[in-house]
């Protein structure tokens, strides 16, 4: 991967290219910013880097002039790396907001990764979501976008197309389910949740336990209906924890609520099971 | 509840194990022949009495995959030996099986000679794919935490650690 130290005006264009052009079929993130100094974000830190910002925004400014980059040098997948995205159809600039249809001429655009879940159906980016009506949300996105209201697009767009909707019910079944958006949104502030290591605490194992033997035992599914509807509790009670160990930072009980939501959720699967 | 548990690791034992090459096939799927025995014929599934004295119990869990596993040893107190075992595994049919080995092997050994049982030899035993791998290390813990939660009650009922010295050494090691 080429690096900023390279740089130089004359191989600007033939390096950046490289970097954001890759041949593989997966198009690179957008950049959604309106500030030119977004540009420098997307090259490696360096030791230098305060020698070179006179020399990013120099760049940045290089590489917004029309003349020197007309539109059609960026192809669909890297419109989006600079400040102005714009549409790979009509080349319209978009509207400010979520840019995954084109307003001028409804064409679908490529998948930005950068945008979180959350942002997706216009919400903070806080665990609690409250009344986000998420299905309504949800249905409207994927009337703009679903695969099989573009038969009659060009292949590019339907690929676009696929990978939208695809991501739009991705992030809807992750913000719908409480310990889903929990470990997705400890994933987007950086919290590693790795959770391979075994655990030990014998109050939350017992407890596991008990539970789970008595999911195995229970005579019918009217007991297995009690218990799920205590579990069910229990996974919101939990899940409150975790909206208040997060807001506070207080990052290892914030695990410690994933943990036992997950144990819950496991349990709650069993008993879907048999009934 | 044996049978329920049975067609449950068989479930998922045959998804744990349907990556596995040395296997023969049964019906449409591989299994390894080391899974299908432990199907066949499940042993040391159940309890003992916790708060029997000559009883160790380790009780772990893997927060991943939301697994449990209680793995008890009863002892000799005399000569150290781990006479007998039972366990009890909510999990993948991996986890099962695991834990179901490590039954097995800690039977006629010395407590200093079962925490030298590493999940590298339990998943070799299975041909646990590498995504299962983290099952047979439960299992190891498993069997140190009962090895460990026994030397405690040995300790308490002492009323001192000197008598279980050379054990915990051998626990530290």
């Amino acid at each position: 991967m080429s690096t900023s130290k390279k740089l130089s005006s004359a191989a600007l264009p033939h390096l950046l290219r490289r970097r954001y052009f890759p041949s593989t079929a997966c198009p690179p993130p957008l950049h959604d910013a309106r500030s030119p100094f977004q540009l420098c974000s997307s090259f490696p830190v360096s030791n230098s880097a305060v020698e070179r910002s006179s020399s990013s925004v120099a760049i940045a400014r290089f590489l917004q002039n029309p003349r020197v980059f007309p539109r059609n040098c960026f192809c669909s997948q890297s419109s989006g790396e600079f400040s102005n995205a714009r549409c790979w159809n009509c080349d319209a600039q978009p509207e400010p907001g979520l840019f995954l249809v084109c307003d001028s001429c409804g064409v679908i655009q490529p998948v930005d990764r950068s945008l979180d879940y959350f942002r997706l159906f216009g919400l903070e980016k806080k665990y609690e979501i409250g009344d986000a009506h998420l299905h309504d949300n949800y249905k409207d996105w994927q009337k703009k976008l679903h695969p099989d209201l573009v038969h009659s697009k060009s292949e590019k767009e339907r690929d676009f197309a696929r990978e939208q909707s695809a991501r739009v019910g991705d992030a809807y079944r992750t913000l719908i389910n409480p310990l889903l958006r929990a470990m997705y949104i400890m994933k987007i502030v950086g919290v590693d949740v790795n959770e391979e290591e075994t655990i030990s605490d014998p109050d939350l194992l017992v407890e596991v336990m008990e539970i789970r033997e008595s999911v195995e035992e229970a005579p019918d599914s009217k007991a297995l209906n009690k218990i799920q509807s205590q579990l069910q509790e229990k996974i919101d009670l939990w899940s409150k924890s975790f909206a208040n160990a997060f807001e506070s930072k207080s990052f290892e009980e914030a695990k410690d609520c994933i943990r036992r939501m997950t144990y819950y959720e496991r349990a709650i699967e069993e008993i879907v099971k048999r009934l | 509840m044996l049978r329920l548990a049975a067609h449950k690791f068989l479930g998922r034992a045959a998804a744990a194990s349907s990556s596995s090459s040395s296997s023969r096939p049964v019906a449409t799927r591989f299994y390894h022949e080391n899974v299908i025995d432990h199907f066949n014929n499940p042993r040391n599934v159940g309890s003992f009495d916790k708060n029997d004295p000559a009883v160790g119990t380790g009780l772990v869990g893997a927060p991943a995959c939301g697994d449990v596993m209680k793995l008890q040893i009863r002892v000799d107190e005399k000569t150290g030996e781990i006479v007998d075992a039972r366990f009890k595994t909510f999990g993948c049919g991996s986890a099962i099986a695991s834990s179901s080995v490590a039954s097995e092997w800690v039977k006629g050994k010395q407590m200093e000679e079962v925490l030298t049982i590493k999940n590298t030899q339990i998943a070799k035993h299975l041909s646990l794919p590498p995504v299962k791998l983290h099952c047979s290390m439960l299992a190891e813990d498993a069997i140190k935490a009962a090895v460990k939660d026994y030397q405690a009650k040995r300790a308490k009922s002492n009323g001192t650690e000197a008598a279980d010295a050379p054990l915990q050494e051998a626990a530290k090691a």
